[in-house]
């Protein structure tokens, strides 16, 4: 019984990870420690800037979840014109799907036992 | 305590059904009680499934046979078939019951608070009580028939469970959805079952492996049984109702779909595993268990990422997960016959499968615990309305990243463990599969990154400044999940001997199943 994954070429032992992940954290800690030391909390130092103009309320300011990789999905349309099209939300239509695949299967099944 | 052991396997099944009933009664007297009750009854039954597992995983096979003199009896003298009900409880019904038990507690106790000022909760209990019964059924029972009534049982109370809030007209959609879906891919099941007996006369699934001669009729129950059980699982392309019926579940009802959909795979591994086994083609049909898995991993995790709806989302991604475990399965099913490749790498994959399908369980269902929490906290499921959450509930977003990273396959965490033999093992036998896999782990970490951007960072907005924490029972499940997380990420070796090993020895060793129950026939 072992604590770690070992098998063929296969090796994972996460308390070695865990020790490199605490040395990087530490020499992160290290780094951070060294910086400016001046930050105040609630003053201008904290505040936007926005090139002087008025910054926004929060509601206004903020990218929303559906706009989020809108280059990934705007290069992609064609796929997704394709994928989404079957996820009607009609369960008639998932049931067809069933009878489809069971049939599909049933084909591909019993043509490889012809072909032997 | 050997004959506790000796009648765990119905103890299960019988105490989670006894208390099941009890609890509308007790309901009405206190509900204290009753909660005290129904947590008290699956701490019980957790217990039971533990001492059971450790015995199945020290002694082999458990056999328990209704109404027989002894319960290893399982052919009556004069008899050459088995005919009375047998429960058999290998390494993988031991494993899924584990899988079972654990998530059942969470979800009751999250349950708990989470539901608190809604009306009906005894219905609730009892439904929730159903499907945990329904679900040890379906992974301990011995034969088919009995497959189809647990999962019968699981499918009505999981139906009506979606459907509980019925304030939200989609939830009533959703669990209507449920039940249509569940109902053909049971009275599917149910016709297959019917062609097997109506050849061999036989039930039971030891039985019926040992006198398989894979006819035309065969070959079209397993068809069937395949179909249906990949749509009960919600394997692509026959998935689509499973976004629309797990977002609409009350928060922790999610969680236990997710084992439900995982009986259905033990389900679908018991059929061409054990039932079949050394008669079944396997090459053809691990490689459409693959297909469907590749499918399943590609079109869950592109639906996913384009989800605004954050409990949809998770659901989608549960069908890219999903996804992994057939692949690795299927693997391991087309090199079943080839001892060679299975000792390189054929058993490794399905290790990780069935790794995969345990630590699937913790993380997906603490991902969904943790959706339950921002909608029981913001009363919306919109990312669109979502922002800066993390001011004011840090502990549910660390959560959430928890869940979100081991989902990802980010190491320590255990998805990262079941994920790396899963890609190993599968590399060995086409490297393209690997490639999908990494490429999918990587969508799926920009997946829940869109959520936590979306939902946590940010600026706090001025209507969810009053937003808290939710209530300690509601963190105390999503913390059970979030601990089995890190320990099976930090001691993948452990899982892999005691509880995985064993499972995947049980799916390769087709005899071992059917001698626990032919071994009287001379």
């Amino acid at each position: 019984m072992s604590l770690l994954i070992e098998a063929g070429y296969e090796f994972w032992n996460p308390i070695i990870w865990l020790i490199a992940f605490a040395v990087l954290m530490a020499l992160v800690f290290l780094f951070r420690k060294r910086g400016q030391a001046k930050y105040k909390k609630d003053t201008d130092q904290t505040r936007i800037f926005l090139c002087g103009e008025e910054v926004p309320e929060a509601e206004q300011r903020y990218v929303r979840g559906g706009n989020v990789y809108w280059g990934f999905f705007e290069t992609l349309k064609e796929y997704y014109n394709g994928v989404v099209r079957p996820h009607t939300g009609v369960v008639n239509d998932y049931v067809i799907w069933f009878v489809a695949v069971t049939a599909i299967s049933a084909i591909v099944l019993f043509i490889v036992e012809l072909a032997r | 305590m050997s004959t506790l052991i000796a009648h765990s396997s119905i103890l299960i099944i019988a105490v989670t059904l006894a208390t099941a009933f009890l609890t509308p009664l007790v309901g009405i007297a206190s509900k204290r009680a009753r909660n005290t009750l129904i947590v008290l009854a699956l701490a019980f039954v957790a217990f039971l499934v533990v001492a059971l597992a450790r015995d199945v995983m020290l002694n082999q096979i458990h056999v328990y046979t209704l109404g027989a003199a002894a319960p290893d009896l399982t052919i009556p003298g004069g008899a050459i078939v088995p005919v009375r009900i047998i429960l058999e409880v290998d390494g993988l019904s031991a494993f899924m019951g584990i899988v079972i038990a654990i998530v059942s507690l969470v979800a009751v106790i999250y349950s708990m608070s989470a539901l608190k000022t809604e009306t009906g909760q005894n219905g609730f209990y009892t439904l929730l009580l159903l499907m945990a019964a329904g679900m040890f059924g379906m992974v301990f029972t011995g034969d088919l028939f009995n497959l189809f009534v647990f999962l019968e049982i699981t499918s009505i109370s999981g139906a009506a469970l979606i459907a509980f809030r019925t304030k939200f007209a989609d939830s009533q959609e959703g669990g209507f959805k449920y039940i249509v879906v569940s109902a053909v891919a049971s009275l599917m099941i149910l016709f297959a079952i019917g062609l097997l007996y109506s050849q061999y006369n036989l039930l039971n699934i030891g039985a019926l492996a040992a006198t398989m001669e894979y006819t035309m009729l065969d070959r079209i129950a397993l068809v069937i049984l395949m179909s249906a059980f990949v749509m009960k699982l919600g394997g692509v392309p026959l998935h689509m109702w499973l976004s629309d019926t797990y977002s609409v579940a009350p928060a922790s009802i999610p969680a236990l779909l997710i084992v439900a959909s995982q009986a259905s795979l033990y389900a679908l591994l018991r059929t061409s595993f054990t039932l079949y086994g050394v008669t079944l083609d396997q090459s053809v049909a691990g490689w459409i268990i693959i297909i469907v898995g590749l499918l399943s991993m590609f079109v869950g995790v592109t639906m996913a990422i384009r989800q605004t709806d954050i409990t949809r989302l998770i659901a989608y991604n549960c069908v890219c997960e999903s996804g992994f475990m057939l692949v690795g399965l299927g693997v391991g099913l087309a090199v079943l016959a080839d001892p060679g490749a299975l000792d390189a790498f054929g058993t490794m994959a399905m290790n990780g499968a069935v790794f995969h399908m345990i630590n699937h369980a913790l993380f997906e269902g603490l991902l969904f615990l943790v959706a339950g929490a921002i909608f029981y906290r913001i009363g919306t499921r919109d990312l669109n309305q979502m922002c800066g959450l993390g001011h004011t509930m840090k502990l549910t977003s660390v959560l959430f990243l928890l869940g979100a990273l081991a989902s990802a396959g980010i190491p320590p965490f255990n998805g990262f463990a079941s994920k790396i033999l899963i890609y190993e093992s599968v590399y060995q036998f086409n490297p393209i599969l690997t490639i999908i896999g990494i490429l999918v782990s990587i969508l799926t970490l920009a997946v829940f990154m869109k959520v936590f951007f979306s939902a946590f960072t940010g600026a706090s907005l001025p209507r969810y400044r009053d937003v808290r924490e939710v209530p300690r029972p509601m963190v105390a499940a999503m913390i059970v999940l979030a601990a089995g997380i890190i320990f099976f990420g930090l001691f993948p070796g452990l899982v892999l001997d005691w509880i995985v090993q064993p499972a995947t020895d049980a799916l390769v060793n087709q005899g071992v199943y059917i001698d626990a129950i032919m071994g009287a026939v001379p």
